[in-house]
Parts: structure tokens; sequence; C-alpha cells
């Protein structure tokens, strides 16, 4: 009774939601902002690539790349957006035999178990929930026990989830296996959401929306939640629509036997990418149901948040250097496209690194990528700026929550562009074929690192700062006067582009700073 | 949905998606465009106060500034009387690179030892922002102490077809194009140009359409059926426009082609004009139809003639190449021809181009620190005549 009391929260935040419907005015707007866009585009590009405005052909060719590459993005982005579907629901037939398995490791919190496994009891469709343990502690067989669950001990298989999972498959023999994260707490209404797209024998695996109770709790899982709304709704279905939905870790419900053909479920830093191009190349089809019917954590410390970050981007490197060239030949051309692009994701570290580098360079050593016009800037890029906006806010009608999730999401930006480095190192360690350690998101705030965790921050806004007063001293006592007056635009300029850097590097330090003591984790 | 039916909602589909991105782009391009065009006058204020709170920190912590170095010429660099006829010969000079580049200009600066009192570059028509008035580039200049000087080129093709619907098609628009600006057909220009010189009060050396008499050069010239009258009426038009705007700081020089015949024919009239600009530029042996020329025998046949208008003449280029003789040499019997024989020469502005390409196919270097002994001699004339 206890316990029921502890999870059965019937606020309005937990109760099932589904993405409003697509009407046909709205694809008719979306495709004729579409095209304005690309047209925009095409008219930005014929003023950007011409000689008068280069000024360093090695500086322009890299400020070209940053921005076509965003650019590029942008349009398959509308592309995907442009084939936005819902799959219509079905009712599932009686009879299915389903299990559902969440995972346990050493360190994780017994509370939010019993939490996780007492809603998974109450989930409607009859169904056999494992707990796949190797925390060796006697208690969480007992939780195990009294919420109607199965125990598997499963220590020492290498793997760590994904390994746990394949040897729970060679144990267990149900039709249908929901992967549910331990923090994610089912609603009641789950399975049924999903079983019924399984009638159709093409589709191995479907996928519901992944949400979150915990926004609130600080910067950090706001921003952490904020990057993930728009994915999880007009993203993930216009990829529903081409066919190139993709696995996402939990609440992905898999057919065994599609597991079964590809050797079972995908093992490494990003397994959940790796099991869905397997699936894909192996003829399988994807259902994205945009849809909430669990709400789970999103990291809500800055330490946590750039573990998962950099776990991610090493473990989607590897998949676009290893999986993807493996599978691309059967691949469809929407999935080539697709995984591509999730693989190319994290490249914004790069990108992120050149946008930083150019006003230094000039300060520095006063070479500078493009000659451009203020004016004439202004007039190509806004009308690509502002209709990339008008897209974006429009799209948020398909989120899946719009109430909660609809907005400006300044706060997931900054904490992106705030993670630079992180994203950096993991193209580093891919490259490098350099293992990370499998590191569990933390479920829990950690306190206290915040030197750790503020260096990159500081290290910009210090660079930036010294930057600053170098040049101010240059140009009072050492530089000809000529030189001073003629360039003071152009240098002030720049100097506003890094006090720009700076205040984007102000997220980062402002969650480290919220983090820099210690409190009690929440129970 | 029958084929020909889904074709004809394609095609028309199609139709209204042009004409909604066309009325798209060049409505919102033009509203951007009219809005920044009202943040400019924003933008160039406080980019003003920017660089005037820089210049007042850079003349307290530097003993001679160039500001400095000029104060005795304040004066008569302030005053549009006195630099309509100069107590002494006033200095010049324009740099290639300059502005974006200042390197030319502070060596050439720092091998003549001197400071130049005016500064000259060269501004085209046109609808580009950077064709409007060039207000940044003659505040630096103010503050740095010298007087710009402005050549003003009627390139009439650079003004937008679509914008400016008023005016003939690019193509037909160079033939007579003197003609029509002094009907007023670019009076939409001028006025605005004018409006902002005179905003900036102080004097301006304007040398607007120069070399018209030349057919071989600029699309002005009598090639494009250009008459001396309609040189002469567009002169007036201009002139005309900036009277009304109140743009009395400005100075006119009226500057032909002295090489060219009957240049004299198109002279705007003792009213309107305050100096006469001539360029003598020795290209040496670079080009068929040049040989190594001194500032005598290119100037001597034309000086009874232009002497004639009775107005203060300005070198407006001075300039010699390396190619076919001695440099010094050369500037030695151009100093003396100014001094003694040519006394109605008020200003001398040097060309120090380094890599000019508008008459040949490869670089020339104008520059005179190429030698050494020439940017010797000149730095020393430089501060004997200043000194006088």
């Amino acid at each position: 009774m206890s316990l029921k009391r502890a999870w059965a929260d019937d606020s309005e935040i937990f109760r099932h939601r589904r993405a409003a419907p697509i009407r046909m005015w709205e694809r008719v707007l979306i495709a004729v902002l579409i095209f304005l866009a690309i047209q925009s585009a095409v008219y930005f590009g014929a003023w950007w690539f011409q000689a008068r405005n280069v000024s360093s052909p090695a500086l322009f060719v890299l400020l070209s790349i940053a921005t076509w590459y965003g650019i590029f993005r942008m349009f398959v982005g509308w592309y995907n957006l442009f084939h936005i579907e819902h799959p219509e629901p079905v009712e599932p037939p009686e009879g299915l035999s389903v299990a559902i398995f969440t995972t346990s490791s050493p360190g994780e919190p017994y509370a939010m178990f019993a939490r996780t496994l007492a809603a998974a009891r109450e989930i409607r469709y009859p169904h056999t929930t494992y707990l796949l343990d190797d925390t060796r502690d006697p208690r969480f067989a007992a939780l195990a026990e009294e919420m109607g669950a199965v125990h598997l001990e499963l220590v020492g298989y290498p793997g760590a989830k994904a390994g746990k999972i394949n040897e729970a498959l060679k144990r267990t023999n149900e039709d249908f296996i929901l992967v549910l994260d331990p923090d994610h707490i089912p609603f009641p209404e789950f399975l049924d959401r999903v079983l019924g797209y399984f009638s159709r024998e093409s589709v191995g695996f479907v996928q519901v929306a992944q949400a979150y109770h915990n926004p609130d709790e600080s910067f950090v899982a706001r921003a952490a939640a904020e990057q993930t709304y728009t994915f999880y709704g007009p993203i993930m279905q216009g990829m529903h629509g081409t066919g190139t939905s993709v696995a996402i870790g939990a609440n992905c419900t898999f057919r065994r036997t599609a597991l079964e053909s590809i050797g079972g479920h995908g093992i490494g830093l990003a397994e959940d990418l790796v099991t869905s191009i397997r699936l894909h190349a192996g003829g399988w089809e994807s259902v994205y149901v945009p849809e909430i019917v669990s709400r789970g954590l999103v990291p809500s410390d800055l330490g946590s948040f750039l573990k998962q970050q950099l776990k991610w981007s090493r473990g989607v490197h590897d998949v676009l250097f290893h999986e993807y060239p493996k599978a691309f030949l059967r691949l469809s051309l929407h999935q080539k496209v697709s995984y591509f692009m999730i693989g190319s994701y994290y490249l914004v570290g790069l990108t992120s690194l050149i946008y930083f580098s150019i006003p230094l360079l000039y300060l520095w050593i006063g070479e500078q990528p493009a000659a451009m016009i203020l004016a004439e800037y202004l007039e190509h890029a806004i009308p690509l700026a502002l209709l990339g906006l008008v897209i974006y806010r429009f799209s948020q009608r398909w989120l899946c929550d719009p109430a909660r999730e609809r907005g400006w999401h300044w706060r997931g930006t900054l904490l992106k562009i705030g993670a630079w480095n992180v994203f950096l190192r993991g193209l580093w360690l891919a490259l490098r074929g350099i293992e990370v350690p499998y590191i569990p998101t933390a479920k829990e705030r950690k306190f206290g690192e915040f030197w750790r965790l503020s260096r990159m921050p500081l290290t910009v806004i210090v660079l930036s700062a010294l930057t600053v007063g170098i040049v101010i001293y240059r140009r009072l006592f050492i530089l000809d006067e000529t030189l001073v007056r003629i360039t003071t635009e152009a240098t002030w300029a720049m100097a506003g582009f890094l006090i720009i850097n700076s205040i984007f590097m102000s997220g980062r330090l402002w969650a480290a700073w919220q983090d820099r003591e210690h409190r009690e984790p929440e129970e | 949905v029958t084929p020909k039916r889904l074709y004809l909602t394609a095609f028309f589909a199609l139709g209204w998606l042009l004409a909604i991105g066309v009325a798209f782009q060049l409505g919102l391009a033009s509203a951007v465009a009219s809005a920044y065009r009202r943040a400019a006058s924003k933008l160039d204020w406080i980019s003003q106060r920017a660089s005037d709170a820089e210049g007042a920190a850079l003349t307290r912590v530097r003993q001679n500034s160039r500001r400095d170095y000029l104060e005795p010429m304040r004066p008569v660099l302030q005053s549009v009387d006195a630099l309509k006829n100069p107590p002494k010969i006033l200095f010049g000079a324009y740099d290639g690179g300059f502005p974006n580049n200042t390197t030319g200009f502070t060596t050439l600066e720092s091998q003549l030892r001197y400071r130049f009192p005016i500064i000259s570059f060269y501004s085209a028509w046109g609808d580009k922002p950077d064709q409007q008035f060039p207000l940044r580039m003659v505040e630096t200049i103010d503050r740095l102490g010298s007087v710009p000087l402005i050549t003003w080129e009627p390139w009439v093709t650079d003004f937008d077809s679509r914008a400016r619907t008023n005016l003939p098609s690019k193509t037909d628009r160079e033939y007579g194009s003197l003609a029509a600006i002094a009907k007023g057909e670019y009076d939409f220009y001028v006025s605005p140009w004018a409006e902002a010189a005179a905003q900036f009060r102080k004097p301006i050396f304007l040398r607007f359409a120069h070399e018209m008499n030349d057919p071989y050069r600029y699309p002005w010239g009598p090639q494009n059926g250009n008459r001396p009258d309609d040189f002469i009426a567009a002169w007036r038009r201009v002139h005309d426009i900036f009277q009304k705007k109140g743009a009395t700081n400005v100075i006119w020089v009226w500057s032909p082609h002295i090489s060219m015949p009957w240049f004299e024919y198109y002279y705007p009239g003792d009213h309107v004009v305050d100096w006469v600009g001539i360029g003598i530029l020795n290209y040496g042996n670079v080009a068929s139809w040049s040989r190594w020329w001194s500032l005598h025998q290119i100037l001597d046949k034309a000086y009874p003639t232009l002497s004639k208008f009775n107005k203060p003449m300005m070198v407006v280029e001075l300039g010699t190449l390396a190619n076919g003789g001695d440099m010094l040499a050369w500037y030695q019997q151009a100093f003396y021809q100014l001094e003694h024989t040519y006394g109605r020469i008020r200003s001398v502005i040097f060309f120090n181009q380094r890599a000019d390409v508008t008459m040949s196919a490869y670089p020339l270097n104008w520059t005179i620190g190429q030698d050494p002994r020439a940017a010797e001699f000149v730095a020393k004339e430089l501060a004997r005549l200043s000194a006088q």
C-alpha cells in the first residue's frame, strides 16, 4: 500500500497524450513555408559565394563549411517535416505474449525501481515484467517478488545493459519485448498503444515518445529536456513518414524474431542506434507512436548531462564510422540520409569551434574570413533566418505535449553550444578508437564539481577578456594611429562576437554554479 | 483523381508558389533594406561615439598623434575659403589599399616623414550600401586630421533595374548618361548624397566625373554620345543640388584628361568650379602608347589653356613607374618644375598604388617607396616646402 502511494501519482503530468493530428491546410502551409525557405537559402547562397566577400580564403572556406553545414541540416529537417505522418492507432489482439525488461546496475537507487516496477505492474495489457539485475543486492530480488516481477540474476555479462538483455532473451520466450528504462514510469495504457502495430508482420520495433517528469528540477534538467522536445515531436514523426524512425534506448518495443535475426540487441555506447540500423538494414520496418505513455528522468546536474552527451557523441560517431558503412547498401535512400544526419549531428562541436575561433583569429593575427557588408549580409540572411524560426515554431504544434514543450528552447540551445568540447571529445575518441567505459546516466544530482565542470567555459571567458585587454593595450600604445582609426568598427564588432561567445558559455557556467554545493539528493 | 486533374492542380499550385515566393523575397528584402537604412544612422552614431572615445583615449596616452602633427595647418584645413586658395602647396596621397589595408599608406607617410593634409579615395555611384555617401570614411579621415578628396564616378549601370524602374535597362543606360543626369534622372541618388555631405559640414574636395573627355576610359566619356554640353549641364545640375541641400562645404574639382584634345570645351564655368584637376602619371615604357615622360612633357602643352580658367590647379594623381627611367631624376625634375614653372599648381596628391591593374594586364607599381633615393628626396622636399 505504502509503495503504491509512492508512485501512483495521478497528477496531470502522468496522463497519456498524443500529438495533435495533421490537417490538410497545415500541410499546405508547411509546403509553402518550406518552398519560401529553400528559395531564401538560394537567395542567401547566391550572395554568399562571391569573390568580393572573401577576405582570407582559407578562413572563408571554414566559415562557409560551418554556415552551410548548418543550413544543409535545416534543409534535411524541412524535407523531413514535409513527410510528417502519425500512425493510425491499432487495437492489439488479445493473447500476445509480452515481456517487459528493465535493468538495474549497482549504485542505482532502490526507490526508483520500486516506483517503476509498481507502475509496470499496473500496465493493463497482460505481460510479464523481468528485472535484469546485477546489483547483488537482496533487496532488489525481494522488491521484484513483491511487485510480481520475475527477478533474473545476471551478473558479469559484458556489454552492460545490452549484454543483460541478450542473456535475458535466451532465458525467456515472449514474442514481444518492451525495454523499459528503470527511471521511466510507464502509464497503464502503454502496451495497448504499441502492440497493435505488430499485426503488420514486417514491423520490427515500435518506439514511443520519451518524456520527462523532472524538467522543473533544475536549469540543466530543463535545458536537457528542451533538447529532446522537437526530436520526439515533429522530427521523429517525419522520420516515421519516411520509414526511418529509430529506436531510442528506452521505451522501445521489439519483436523477438526481429532481434534474433540480427543476433540480439546491439552493444555499444549507442546500442539503441546500432540495433535500429541493423534492423532497418535487415529489412524490418519501424513505427513511431507520437504519444506519451511514460515519463522518466532527464539529467538534472551538469556532470551527468555532460557524461551522457559524451557517451552519445562517442557512440553516435562510432555508428557513423563503423555500423553505417556496413549497413549502407541495405538501407533505403531515406534511411541512408537519415542515419547520416544522426551520425553527423555531433559535428556541431567542430562548427562551434570554427565560430569561436573567428573573432580570436582576427584580434590576434588580423585575419578574417569575410569582407562582407553588414547591410548586405542582413538583407540576404534575414529571410532565411526568419523562415527557419517561423517553421520551427509552426512545427511545434506537433509536439507531444505542446503546453509544456512549446517555446524558444533557449536553455537547450545554450547548453548545446556549451557542450561543444564534449562533442569534439566524443569525435576524437571515436576517431582514435578509444573506448569510453559504459557510464550509466546518473539518476541523481551530483554536486560539488564546480571547478571541473566550469573549466572550459571559464577558459573561453578568460581568454576573451584577456584578448580584449591586449587589444585595448595594443591600440592605445603600439599600433599605428591610422590603422587604429580605420579599424575601430571591425575591431569592436569582433570584440562584440567575443562577448557573445562568452554569453553562450555563461549557460554552462550558470549550470555548474548551481551545482556547486552539496545538497541531499531528493528521494 | 484523374491524371489530368492532378497535372492541372500541380501546375496551378506551382504557379501560386512561385508568385508567393517572388512577392515574399522582394517584399522582405526591401523591408529589411529600409529597416536597415533607418537603423544605419543609429549604427553610425554608435560607431562615431565609440571611435570618438577611442580617439580621445589615444590622444591622452600618446604624445604625437597624427592630428597633433597637422595642428598648425588646422586653420587652413577647417576653412572652405582657405582651401579654395591655400597659402602653401597642399599635399595629399591616395593609397590603393586604403582603408582595408593601411600598411601602404602608413609606410608611405613614415618613409616620407610626413603626414598628408589631404587623403584621396574613389567612390562609385550605385545602389549598394558602400556606394552611398562614405560617411565613415570621411569621418575617419577627419579624425586623422586630414581633409578628404573624393573622386566621384557616375557608374550608372550600378543601379538596380528592379528598384529603379524609371531608368532604362542597363545596356541602354550608359549611352547619353550625362544628359540623363542633367535631366534629373539620377536626382534620387545625388540628392541624399548631397544631403549627407552637407551634414558632414567639414570641407570635402569633390572631383566629379573625371577625365570626361577621354573616349577610351570611362562610360561617361564621349564614346557614349556624351557631348561637352551634356557634361556641363550634368555638372551644373549636380552642383545646383548640392547648393540647394546646403552642401557649401564641398569644394569642386573639375578634372579633365589633359592629353586628350578639346578638354577646355568641358569647362562648366567659373561659378561652379573651385579647382582645376590634372593627372600626371608617367607610364614609362610599359605600353606601346607610352614613353618615359617627365611632368613637364605631360603638362607643358595643356598648361596655357588650363591657366586661362584662372583657378588654382591640383595634380590629383602624381606618380611615375620605375620602368624605363630613373625615378629620382623624375621627381627631382618634377619638384623643380612645380616650384619654378607651374606656379598655379597649389596642390599635389601622390598616387601611391602598389598594384594597379586598370590599364595593364600585370600590376603596375606606382609607389615612391620602391626607390629609396626618390623617397628620401621627396621627404626632404616636403619638409622644405612645408617649412617655408
